[in-house]
């Protein structure tokens, strides 16, 4: 295993920046005076964010995607269980790919 | 669990460990992707392992990745350094959302425990403890956990990718590529309580449309987070809500 020194300049700013990103959030927060209010704004992000994960997949999805969706729906509102309806998501969307392609 | 006070033990680490297992599955597949364009770009097996260690982001690796193949292990000088960090801090702008979000939690718990634990955030583990703390988890070591169980197997992905350069099947015939959807569409079908937050809901959704267009990828989330955040923020009324 080799390990070129030229390389480690680059690794540093790339972990720098990398990290940053990971506790420049966090850190921002000291500045902020946690009301009730901005609680609830923290608290929504989850939901929201989920809203743009999922959103645009559905738009530049096609047939396979919406079948999962639907399928992880469901699956949630009969069993209430997010893993298992997230693996139910991802069989469907492989099982009928397989069967689009 | 409602009223725990926040804490950090092995269990909460356990237990989030456990909980993410079934990410881990595509993170590892997502690790054999790096790894082998990792060594289509000239990097070598320990330089590819010391960067999903040192860095451990998915797509700011491919992009940095992809900079090597024309610049060469050494970025091209302080210039060609410059413009990947510059790409890795668009590429990452969401974590600077999930980090805020996690202040609750996380400005309770001891330093030796809240950088560690964020140096291992990522999308999935963060959905994940999200979603937990809410439905009151307190123990810190859940983050921790969850995160440590993606980190393993992209380290391992990575290995192998970069080594045997050993082509797996087509991730996206597996619908690996979906996982995180999944994910976030069942936990977010499971967080969507009645009352339903519309103000949040429609505000995230009308950016995520809006933003998808403009520049798709992580900014369509960061957008649609800020946005659900600050519709809530306006529409909030300590009154009418009692604590969930």
């Amino acid at each position: 295993m080799s390990f070129r020194p030229e390389f480690l300049p680059l690794l540093a700013a790339m972990a720098a920046a990398a990290y940053f990103c990971r506790v420049g959030g966090f850190w921002l927060m000291r500045f902020v005076r946690v009301t009730p209010r901005v609680e609830a704004a923290l608290k929504a992000t989850p939901l929201a964010v989920m809203i743009g994960i999922v959103l645009p997949a559905a738009l530049r999805g096609g047939p396979a995607e919406w079948l999962a969706l639907c399928a992880i729906a469901l699956t949630m509102r009969f069993w209430r269980n997010d893993v298992a309806a997230a693996m139910v998501g991802v069989a469907v969307v492989a099982v009928s790919r397989g069967f689009v392609v | 669990m409602t009223g725990t006070a926040v804490h950090t033990s092995w269990d909460g680490v356990k237990r989030g460990f456990w909980r993410a297992q079934p990410m881990a599955v595509g993170v590892f597949v997502y690790g054999v992707a790096f790894g082998l364009l990792a060594r289509e770009a000239g990097i070598l097996l320990a330089e590819a392992s010391a960067m999903s260690m040192a860095v451990y982001s998915g797509s700011a690796q491919l992009a940095a990745a992809s900079a090597i193949t024309l610049t060469g292990i050494d970025g091209g000088g302080l210039g060609g350094i410059g413009a990947i960090v510059a790409a890795i801090l668009l590429l990452n702008a969401r974590y600077l959302l999930y980090s805020a979000a996690l202040w609750p939690w996380l400005s309770k718990t001891p330093a030796r425990v809240t950088y560690p634990t964020l140096f291992v955030l990522g999308d999935g583990n963060w959905v994940l403890s999200m979603a937990a703390y809410n439905a009151g988890e307190r123990d810190a070591g859940f983050l921790l956990g969850s995160g440590l169980a993606s980190f393993v197997p992209w380290l391992l992905g990575t290995l192998l990718g970069a080594s045997a350069g050993a082509l797996l099947a087509d991730p996206k015939l597996l619908g690996l590529d979906f996982l995180l959807v999944a994910f976030s569409a069942a936990m977010g079908i499971g967080l969507a309580r009645a009352p339903l937050p519309w103000p949040n809901i429609l505000a995230a959704a009308a950016t995520a449309l809006v933003v998808d267009r403009l520049a798709p990828g992580g900014w369509t989330i960061v957008a649609a987070g800020i946005a659900g955040g600050i519709a809530t923020a306006l529409t909030h009324r300590p009154s009418t809500r009692a604590k969930s």
